[in-house]
């Protein structure tokens, strides 16, 4: 009561409210409200709302009230075989994914860390992949893959006379998911390494080349150690970004043959907007969030030691 | 001056009194603008029905009454209807629905029931009577009454809802190469090989069962180079295909068929809540069912083999002639004759969909109907409603439909399906009038999408060689079993 009397008098003695806000020491937080308000509508809002359903039972296809049911949906969650399964899924084209964005991606940085004749152009057109939809990169493989007409099933029917359907059995639906993810984001992971690669003294290989040493040693004692935090770095936000993995499997597979390819990602999807069973999808996100949270705070850890480094 | 003040109020007591006439009865007096929002698929159907409904409709009200499609991509169109229906947006009046989704929408209060409506409404009462049995049952009741049921009692049913009428009832039938049937030297061939006819007529194919189908699977298989028809083959080419997809409905709604035409049954949801899953959805009779359909996957483009073998990407390869006939819905038939489209468009007829032949020797042709309805939502005024209705009874008016069926589209209305002139408006309407008599409907209960999708994974493992027809059937069956029993339909 008394602040507002306080406020109401600055007001007056301001010469109106317009005057009052734009006092150049309100200005600051004038300016940034704006995006505090989208971003407490578009994001923290719905983050608690859906938070809060997850301790409710909850369909939105109902018009009924949600029921308060406590811990119910976490329990049922974390004790469902499938949701297991789904993680056992994500886990293996996590892993066979950014396992070949790295290798496929350091590769690439070495090749282009030396200055060859359109180098520039090549690296151009080698970083296209990641700039490109997910959708259009989902559908592009799809086509790529199709068996009947598909540019991979040509390419093999010329050996073996027969069309072959890289999509029809669980690993090979895996082993397409995970090249079309790794066709996307080797270059990504290019990038973090160039910048590694790039920031390596010269003078460090001309002494070592004086002392002569081998190429791997070279590697060894002089590039690697330059580029591991930044791979530590190009893994840790390769598996956040792979774990949440949708749009690709979904165009290409959409889970399937069966449910070989089905992440935690598209189950989240169908419990959410299939099944509509709200508040059970909702405790699985919250989990998923956790584990990406977890993943998160590896990340930051190791960008504070490269930047410990640097310095 | 008191004269002179009477009649100043005299003046605005009419005045008030014309004002608020005007408000109470908004359309009578003068004619309302109202516009009706429907979702709907996007695809030619619908496209035709807002062209048309620009062209030819006339309110009798007088309103000034506008159809506003929002048109909606096929792979996207339930989350994006149940999507808007859930946020409470209010965003559309009607909605073209698969039928599946009746109970589910009808559950959540969003469908309108229309059994009064249709009752106290002589022009709906004769449009309702006049549907064939197969299309109310599955697009307008809810709680789902079975074809026969809806035969034996027509409209009003005792305790039957109402809630859709047909958008356009679609049903599968054969798309076949004419050229390669009726060539000489593959006849013969067949005739040599099978001892039987190749099929070449509609009236051939009224006789095709599975097993001639089988074999025309066999006999068309090449490879690039053969003789194919009086030329060789410029690709590889096969014999036949229907859906195998792990989409959506891609391949329940071809299994349903096998397993119904060889006696089976799936869940009865019309029989509540007596009938069981388990012991039913795995017979033996049903795992026959499903082993016959696994047999033809070798006869069938290699994309069958991945489970992606959706409707789509069957008349895709039948269109860019990889596949000597193709077993798909009538609603895709029309780009199939179109030159721009098709490599075929002038090579192809069609015929009605291969069945099992009885001890009679009549074949049992029983397929999952499809097409779709469409209804109105609860939260319309009266004034919307009514003007959602004169667009139903639009539609539903002879001259509509048969411009509809002239156009690629069907008509549910028996007395326009009567008319002599109709099997020779598009080349379809004969097979689908055939079949039309032959369809039953999967569930319409609100759990209908976990059903469906359970039952899609586990066909899919079957049609890639993952596991066996009785593995899938045992798995969906104790999966339905457990979820119907927590919902309370089985006990």
């Amino acid at each position: 009561m008394a602040s507002s009397a306080v406020v109401a008098h600055e007001i007056r003695s301001e010469g109106g409210f317009l005057p009052w806000l734009l006092a150049p020491q309100r200005r600051g937080p004038l300016l940034v409200a704006p995006a505090l308000i989208v971003l407490f509508l578009m994001n923290i809002f719905p983050l608690l709302w859906s938070f809060g359903l997850s301790f409710y039972n909850y369909s939105a296809k109902k018009r009924d009230v949600p029921d308060f049911v406590g811990l119910r949906f976490f329990e049922r969650v974390v004790t469902d075989p499938v949701v297991w399964e789904r993680f056992k899924t994500t886990a293996i084209i996590v892993s066979s994914s950014v396992l070949m964005q790295l290798v496929v991606g350091f590769l690439l940085a070495l090749l282009f860390a030396k200055q060859f004749p359109l180098r520039r152009i090549l690296l151009m057109l080698v970083l296209t992949p990641m700039m490109l939809s997910l959708v259009a990169v989902g559908v592009f493989f799809k086509l790529f893959y199709e068996p009947t007409f598909g540019l991979v099933s040509q390419a093999v029917a010329m050996f073996t006379g027969d069309r072959y359907a890289l999509l029809g059995s669980p690993t090979g639906a895996i082993i397409g998911v995970v090249i079309a993810d790794a066709w996307m984001w080797s270059p990504f992971v290019m990038l973090l390494v160039l910048a590694g690669l790039v920031s390596v003294p010269k003078y460090l290989y001309e002494a070592a080349e004086i002392d002569r040493t081998s190429p791997w040693r070279r590697f060894q004692t002089i590039t690697f150690p330059y580029i591991k935090s930044l791979l530590l770095l190009a893994v840790l936000f390769r598996t956040i970004e792979t774990f949440k993995l949708f749009d690709v499997v979904y165009i290409l597979t959409e889970g399937g043959p069966g449910t070989a390819t089905e992440t935690i990602g598209v189950y989240v999807y169908r419990l959410a907007f299939q099944y509509f069973r709200t508040s059970q999808s909702a405790a699985l996100a919250y989990i998923i969030l956790f584990v990406v949270i977890v993943l998160t705070s590896l990340y930051l850890y190791a960008v504070n030691r490269r930047a410990q480094e640097v310095d | 001056m008191k004269r002179s003040w009477e009649g100043w109020l005299h003046g605005v007591s009419l005045v008030a009194l014309a004002a608020g006439s005007l408000m109470l009865a908004p359309g009578q007096a003068n004619a309302a603008d109202i516009t009706i929002t429907m979702a709907a698929p996007d695809w030619p159907p619908t496209r035709f029905m807002k062209e048309e409904f620009d062209r030819s409709f006339k309110s009798a009200s007088g309103n000034n009454i506008t159809l506003e499609m929002d048109y909606i991509p096929w792979p996207s169109f339930y989350e994006r209807v149940a999507a808007s229906l859930t946020s409470g947006e209010q965003k559309y009046q009607m909605i073209v629905t698969d039928s599946q989704w009746l109970g589910s929408f009808v559950d959540g209060g969003y469908y309108k029931d229309l059994t009064e409506e249709i009752k106290n409404d002589p022009e709906l009462t004769a449009i309702m009577k006049d549907l064939h049995p197969a299309l109310v049952s599955a697009y307008s009741t809810y709680p789902n009454k079975s074809p026969q049921f809806i035969k034996d009692n027509p409209f009003p049913a005792p305790d039957t809802h109402y809630y859709g009428f047909p958008q356009f009832p679609d049903t599968y039938v054969t798309f076949y190469r004419k050229d390669l049937f009726c060539n000489e030297t593959e006849a013969k061939k067949f005739q040599e090989s099978f001892n039987q006819k190749l099929p070449c007529t509609y009236e051939d194919w009224q006789d095709v069962d599975w097993t001639v189908y089988e074999n025309i699977g066999k006999h068309f298989m090449r490879k690039k180079g053969d003789p194919l028809g009086d030329g060789v083959a410029d690709d590889d080419f096969f014999g036949v295909s229907f859906q195998a997809g792990k989409s959506y409905d891609f391949s329940s709604m071809q299994v349903n068929a096998f397993i119904w035409q060889n006696g089976g049954e799936i869940w009865d949801e019309t029989r509540q809540p007596e009938a069981q899953a388990e012991g039913v959805v795995n017979s033996d009779i049903n795992v026959k069912a499903f082993e016959q359909y696994l047999n033809f996957i070798q006869y069938m483009p290699p994309v069958a083999k991945t489970g992606q073998a959706d409707i789509f990407v069957i008349q895709d390869l039948y269109m860019q002639g990889k596949t000597a006939t193709t077993i798909d819905w009538v609603g895709l038939g029309e780009p199939v004759l179109d030159p721009k489209t098709s490599r075929v468009h002038d090579k192809s007829a069609f015929g009605p969909a291969p069945g099992v032949r009885k001890e009679d020797g009549t074949i049992d042709r029983t397929g999952n109907i499809g097409g779709q309805p469409f209804v109105l939502t609860t939260w319309n005024s009266p004034e919307v409603d009514a003007a959602a209705i004169e667009v139903v009874k639009w539609w539903l008016k002879p001259e509509t439909q048969k411009k509809f069926a002239a156009n690629g589209g069907q008509s549910g209305l028996m007395s326009v399906m009567a008319d002599p002139e109709y099997d020779s408006l598009r080349p379809w309407n004969r097979a689908h009038k055939e079949m039309l008599d032959w369809q039953r409907d999967v569930w319409h209960v609100p759990e209908f999408f976990e059903l469906l999708t359970q039952q899609q994974e586990e066909f899919d493992k079957a049609i890639t060689g993952q596991i066996t027809a009785q593995e899938a059937l045992d798995s969906i069956a104790r999966f339905q079993q457990q979820t119907l029993e927590d919902a309370g339909r089985i006990e």
